[in-house]
């Protein structure tokens, strides 16, 4: 946990004139799923391109194990399993005779390997078919199949959740948080679903036009702020909405027949059911309305535009 | 060694589950069969008579006059051969055969190499750039594996290929030729014309001499096309520039024989044939300067097709 698997230093990529990443440095530890956020363009695939050695680097340097993808690529990419972009197969070939294609490729998978790993993906039953007649959400899960099948202990996926059902997206988050916890596997998952990273990463690193803005652990951006957005649910919200602005001295409140809603800082909490209560109101309920990680990107982004 | 003769596995499985590479199979069975029931049934024979000599003395004259007639280089030249061989004949009593038997029949046969460059063409340029057009070159590439030997096990299962359709090629249509036209008759003797000599040559050894020349050319067009496939990285284009230089390089050097410099254009030297049983395109071209402009063409294909694929960036 102490020695970073994968070292990004000062990584940057030119192509003609155009910056496309510039100056990302971060680490990444055995053990955690680290998500990498971004709008689109705004150069996650292509940073894992660098990663994986489809693209050079213009400046900087990558270490995985402490190999440089520069200069040690096998020993550095025999770590590693990926999925960059879409997983696109040999269609004329069943899923079975992809993973041998790839299994050939490394020394020492066997039939039972390539066999265990199809289970764990649960393609068993159309393992033999061809891939052009599987769906979108099967060769995604061939795909984490060929990713998976040295045991790497660099787990790096490209959007990978998707083209799956939502049974299929849990099953996989349970999936890639199981090897990072139970064989401490680093992973990098890069997604468009931001709910997704929330339940799914340890930290998220937001890139945006090429630039790292921040790296924080989820719990930290979720509820860095002091303030929060609560909600008390009481018998008589305009009169309860009146001493609240009194004792916060607001000038409004939003309010419903049942509901207050109110950013306020935690330390006024009790304050303002001390003085709901002595009033008379009654308080059936406080509820954190915790800002989700959409809210705190969009925030962080500025917006959804196009990079 | 043993990642090697995996990646060599790997390529031809993608080579020959392709439903393509059935196709061309059957093509070339189906064309051997057919060009023999044409060659048996279709075409009429002279007989060979006992009074041989006047008729190729006849012939002869007739050549003669074709060759004071004809303004064309080429054209002269051939007849200038035909009648030389025939020269031998009546000069050391050997008896022209029959046009139809199993050799002569095979012999025609080494012609479908043709086919089989443009076939192998096809195969070596679909399973470098069609990589790219999938995708699949992603999950390619990401492994503890060279790309330099990633590109060579391409090139040399594209070439193993090639001698399995040489060999199926030959073994086929010896076997029609036999069926058509009665086994045996290896013995038979050939004439070939090598700088302005006429000599004997036995018909088994006579082609074999053929298809080694003919993989002289399958090599450099093979290797022609894999650059150009990883060079463009697509794989319609690599087929059709390089069948399209294939079928235009003859064309092309017509308009330029009157320039010296035409012995060093690529497809001058291609045919290795003129050496053997012609007459050289260049009277100052030999069978070792076609090597040789060949060797140097080949390693610039070469490097040029290593260089593409091992140093350019995979950024789609
Ligand atoms: N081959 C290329 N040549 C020039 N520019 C490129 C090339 N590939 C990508 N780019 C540019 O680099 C930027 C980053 O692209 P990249 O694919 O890495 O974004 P991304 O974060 O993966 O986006 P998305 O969320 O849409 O997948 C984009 O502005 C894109 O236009
Ligand atoms: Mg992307």
């Amino acid at each position: 946990m102490n020695q970073p698997v994968i070292k990004l230093e000062h990584v940057s990529k030119t192509i003609g004139k155009k910056t496309i990443i510039d100056d990302l440095s971060f680490d990444i530890y055995g053990g955690e799923v680290f998500g990498f956020l971004g709008p689109n363009g705004a150069g996650k695939t292509t940073t894992i391109r660098m990663i994986v050695g489809l693209m050079k680097l213009s400046k900087g340097n990558i270490t995985i194990h402490g190999h440089s993808i520069k200069t040690q690529y096998k020993d550095a990419i025999k770590h590693v399993g990926a999925i960059v972009e879409n997983p696109e197969m040999y269609k004329y070939l069943s899923g079975y005779q992809n993973l041998i294609h790839y299994g050939r490729m490394i020394s020492g998978i066997t039939k039972e390997r390539i066999m265990e790993i199809v289970e764990v993906v649960g393609l068993a039953e159309r393992i033999h078919d061809k891939v052009k007649r599987y769906s979108l959400g099967m060769r995604q899960r061939l795909g984490l199949a060929q990713g998976l099948l040295h045991k790497p202990s660099v787990l790096i996926l490209d959007e990978p959740t998707n083209g799956l059902d939502p049974a299929g997206i849990r099953e996989i988050r349970h999936y890639i948080r199981k090897l990072a916890q139970e064989e401490g596997i680093a992973v990098i998952v890069s997604s468009h679903l931001l709910s997704e990273m929330e339940l799914m990463c340890d930290r998220i690193g937001i890139i945006q036009q090429g630039k790292l803005v921040g790296v924080e652990t989820v719990r930290d951006f979720v509820q860095s702020d002091e303030t929060m957005q609560v909600q008390f649910t009481v018998d008589q919200p305009s009169k309860a909405s009146q001493i609240i602005m009194e004792t916060l001295s607001l000038r409004h409140i939003k309010h419903n027949e049942t509901i207050i809603e109110l950013k306020i800082k935690r330390d006024d909490i009790p304050l303002v059911c001390e003085s709901l209560v002595h009033a008379g109101i009654k308080l059936y309920a406080i509820t954190s309305v915790a800002k989700t990680l959409e809210d705190k990107f969009l925030e962080v982004t500025g917006g959804s535009g196009i990079a | 060694m043993l990642k090697f003769f995996n990646l060599i596995q790997n390529e031809n499985m993608k080579i020959y589950r392709k439903g393509s590479t059935k196709v061309m199979i059957l093509i070339l069975l189906t064309l051997v069969v057919t060009v023999g029931l044409i060659f048996k049934f279709g075409t009429k024979d002279k007989p060979i008579t006992s009074e041989w000599k006047q008729e190729l003395i006849a012939e002869n004259q007739q050549y003669q006059k074709q060759v004071e007639q004809s303004n064309s280089g080429p054209e002269k030249k051939y007849y200038q051969k035909e009648i030389a061989k025939n020269e031998y004949r009546i000069d050391h009593n050997v008896k022209p055969v029959s046009g139809k038997n199993i050799w002569n029949f095979t012999n025609e046969m080494t012609g479908m190499t043709q086919l089989i460059i443009i076939f192998t063409i096809i195969v070596v340029s679909t399973s470098i750039s069609s990589e790219f057009t999938w995708g699949t070159i992603k999950l390619l590439l990401i492994r503890p594996v060279s790309r330099t030997t990633i590109l060579l096990a391409k090139y040399v299962s594209s070439l193993i290929y090639s001698i399995f359709m040489i060999l199926l090629l030959f073994a086929f249509s010896w076997f029609i030729g036999g069926i058509l036209f009665g086994f045996g008759g290896a013995d038979i003797l050939n004439l070939q014309y090598v700088n302005g000599h006429v000599q004997e040559i036995n018909w088994v050894l006579y082609e074999f001499k053929q298809y080694g020349l003919l993989c002289v050319q399958l090599i450099v067009m093979v290797t022609l096309a894999a650059s150009i496939a990883s060079i463009f990285r697509n794989s319609s284009l690599a087929i059709g520039l390089s069948i399209f230089l294939t079928m235009a390089g003859s064309i092309i050097i017509q308009f330029l024989s009157q320039f010296e410099w035409v012995k060093y254009v690529l497809f001058v030297n291609m045919d290795l044939n003129q050496y053997i049983d012609g007459i050289p395109f260049r009277e100052d071209m030999t069978m070792g300067f076609s090597l040789s402009v060949l060797a140097v063409y080949y390693l610039i294909f070469a490097i040029f097709g290593w260089l593409f694929f091992t140093k350019r960036d995979v950024a789609s």
